[in-house]
């Protein structure tokens, strides 16, 4: 029988020219389904190269969303959207003078994606099941089932999902569902030449990244702090946690990061409630109003 | 994190979040329709329930007027799909967490139990086994009549488990100001057709306006909340108290009228509800959509846990 080979299928995934669990030796992690995986990314080391923008466009076949100059520093991707599933952010914090070399300018980067959130908005947004946990604990849309209704974009707490006006579906970051089923690290984070870009198993990205906030306070950067960890700004309203979480050393605000996100699916029962009391009440007012007249 | 509150910096003024990529008036006419017709099943029931034998031609009505769900407004819901020809994956799961499953499971029950009510309808009335066919219409409108209320509801409950600050930031108001719209919305179309002699018209009227008040207390305690959150939305919320206000007077004249000089002014109170209720619906979509893409409004929204 003429069956399409998956790459699960195939044992010790011998693909033509990959290495077998090639993630253990670009990012020291095997990639084992039925654990959670994610990004830990560590803007203190971004140098705005947009390499992860680039290889992710290149791996995801992505087209380009529009040429040209926004005039906001370096930032002329924009946002995150249908195409775009990287973006990186330039915040420009005028001259420093906290450091010895004078005329240093305060400048941050950070590389934004999808969060991969533990209670994901969007998936339980979706009502045609599009949306679904995969087994490494990432969130991703199957093309061949959304029906592009849209309602994962107001849903997103961060921006992030977006429905593409070329094919009518919803898109976003995959974390690499197809690179992770093969055995190998995400194209973004293979491609980052600072390893401002993490991927591994996500606890054990939170015990490197709370290592790596330490480490930093001790050097004098006061500042820095993680975003998307458990009761930290960013994983908060009943989000949990993020699989895909930042270490910032600014206000998230600066980065275009909502403080106290929430989880949206806590309004259905209250609001649903709320409108059916309202409903039962004028029905009572109508069965008095309606009583039986004599003649 | 660093200590204090946001200073009020956005990135380069961008918007934090993305707006609904929802069609104003596609969207926002059927939510309208979802209630007029949710509504309209719900009295028509009532109605017969009551005034069984007297008032057959407003229950008729009323089960007619449930059929604009099942078609203009399934056709509008379609037509803003962005691959309209995969409509029916709405119906391969269905998540409580979800206001667009649950309503799209209770579009296709209540599709279904209005379409047999009203077909049950027509067949009585074309006079042969009449008796039976009421019977079995008295049946089939219960659950329609059930899923009615969830259809002329769950649209609130849709926007507002969102992250739109607009429509997050007051579940419980919206709620009841939707729901009272959709109720005020039925009683006001049932009415136009009721002839001034009979008493049913003016008992509609009455149900009108005590669902008008609902909508307009809820409609000020939304305004309050909302303006707490810091999103300025006066304008819209204006626009709707304003033509509530204005049915709600034309009714309660009317209603003090000698019968046959109220007709006019029911019918005006009627139309002003109607136009009323749809411009609503669309100016809190437009609110919605306008709020997501101002980032001082999202990022100061999100700063209470």
């Amino acid at each position: 029988m003429d069956m399409p080979l998956r790459a699960a299928d195939l044992c010790g995934n011998d693909l033509d020219g990959v290495i077998p669990n090639e993630s253990e030796l670009t990012a020291g992690v095997r990639i084992v389904p039925g654990r959670s995986y994610g990004f830990f990314t560590d803007t203190t080391l971004c140098i705005g190269c947009k390499a992860c923008e680039v290889a992710c466009k290149e791996w995801n076949n992505l087209p380009a969303d529009h040429l040209g100059l926004t005039g906001d520093s370096y930032d002329n991707t924009g946002a995150l959207s249908a195409n775009t599933w990287r973006h990186v952010n330039f915040v420009e914090h005028g001259v420093r003078d906290d450091c010895g070399t004078p005329g240093q300018s305060g400048w941050l980067m950070m590389s934004d994606v999808c969060k991969h959130c533990h209670n994901a908005p969007c998936l339980e947004a979706c009502p045609t099941g599009a949306l679904f946990r995969t087994e490494f604990d990432t969130v991703v849309v199957q093309q061949d089932v959304c029906n592009g209704c849209g309602y994962c974009v107001p849903a997103c707490p961060f921006g992030v999902i977006d429905v593409s006006t070329l094919d009518g579906k919803a898109h976003k970051c995959t974390l690499c569902y197809d690179r992770l089923k093969g055995g190998l690290e995400p194209a973004c984070a293979k491609s980052c030449p600072t390893n401002s870009i993490q991927f591994g198993e996500v606890t054990e990205l939170q015990q490197r990244a709370r290592t790596r906030v330490n480490a930093l306070h001790g050097a004098g950067v006061k500042t820095a702090y993680l975003y998307g960890v458990p009761d930290g700004p960013g994983a908060t309203g009943g989000l949990e946690h993020l699989n895909a979480f930042f270490l910032l050393t600014a206000q998230p605000e600066s980065y275009n990061l909502p403080r106290a996100p929430t989880r949206p699916a806590n309004r259905v029962a209250p609001s649903l409630a709320a409108g059916l009391t309202t409903i039962a009440a004028l029905a009572i007012a109508a069965l008095s109003f309606l009583a039986p007249r004599k003649g | 994190m660093p200590e204090g509150n946001w200073d009020g910096t956005t990135y380069y003024g961008r918007p934090q979040l993305k707006p609904a990529p929802f069609n104003k008036w596609l969207v926002g006419g059927y939510v309208f329709i979802a209630g007029l017709s949710g509504a309209a099943q719900l009295l028509a029931t009532l109605t017969d329930l009551r005034r069984g034998r007297a008032e057959t031609n407003a229950v008729r009505r009323g089960r007619y007027l449930a059929m604009l769900a099942p078609t203009i407004g399934a056709v509008c819901l379609i037509a803003d799909l962005g691959t309209p020809q995969r409509f029916y994956n709405m119906l391969r799961v269905f998540k409580t967490t979800s206001p667009m499953s649950i309503g799209s499971w209770a579009l296709v029950g209540f599709s279904i139990t209005s379409t047999a009510t009203a077909a049950l309808q027509c067949m009585a009335d074309r006079g042969r086994l009449t008796a039976w066919f009421r019977a079995l219409a008295r049946v089939t409108q219960i659950p329609a009549a059930g899923l009615g209320a969830v259809l002329c509801t769950y649209t609130a409950s849709l926007f507002s488990a969102t992250s739109t600050p607009r429509w997050a930031a007051a579940p419980f108001s919206l709620a009841v100001r939707y729901a009272s719209a959709a109720v005020a919305s039925a009683a006001a179309a049932l009415s136009v057709g009721e002839p001034r002699r009979a008493s049913l018209g003016r008992d509609l009227d009455s149900l009108a306006i005590a669902a008008l008040v609902t909508e307009l207390a809820a409609t000020m305690a939304e305004q309050q909340t909302v303006q707490r959150a810091g999103i300025d939305d006066s304008w819209s919320n204006l626009a709707d108290t304003v033509s509530a206000a204005l049915a709600l007077g034309l009714f309660a004249t009317s209603l003090l009228l000698p019968r046959q000089r109220s007709r006019l002014l029911s019918a005006a109170g009627s139309a002003i509800v109607l136009a009323g209720s749809f411009a609503m619906r669309v100016n809190v979509l437009r609110a919605g959509q306008r709020s997501a893409q101002q980032p001082n409004v999202r990022l100061s929204f999100a700063q209470r846990g």
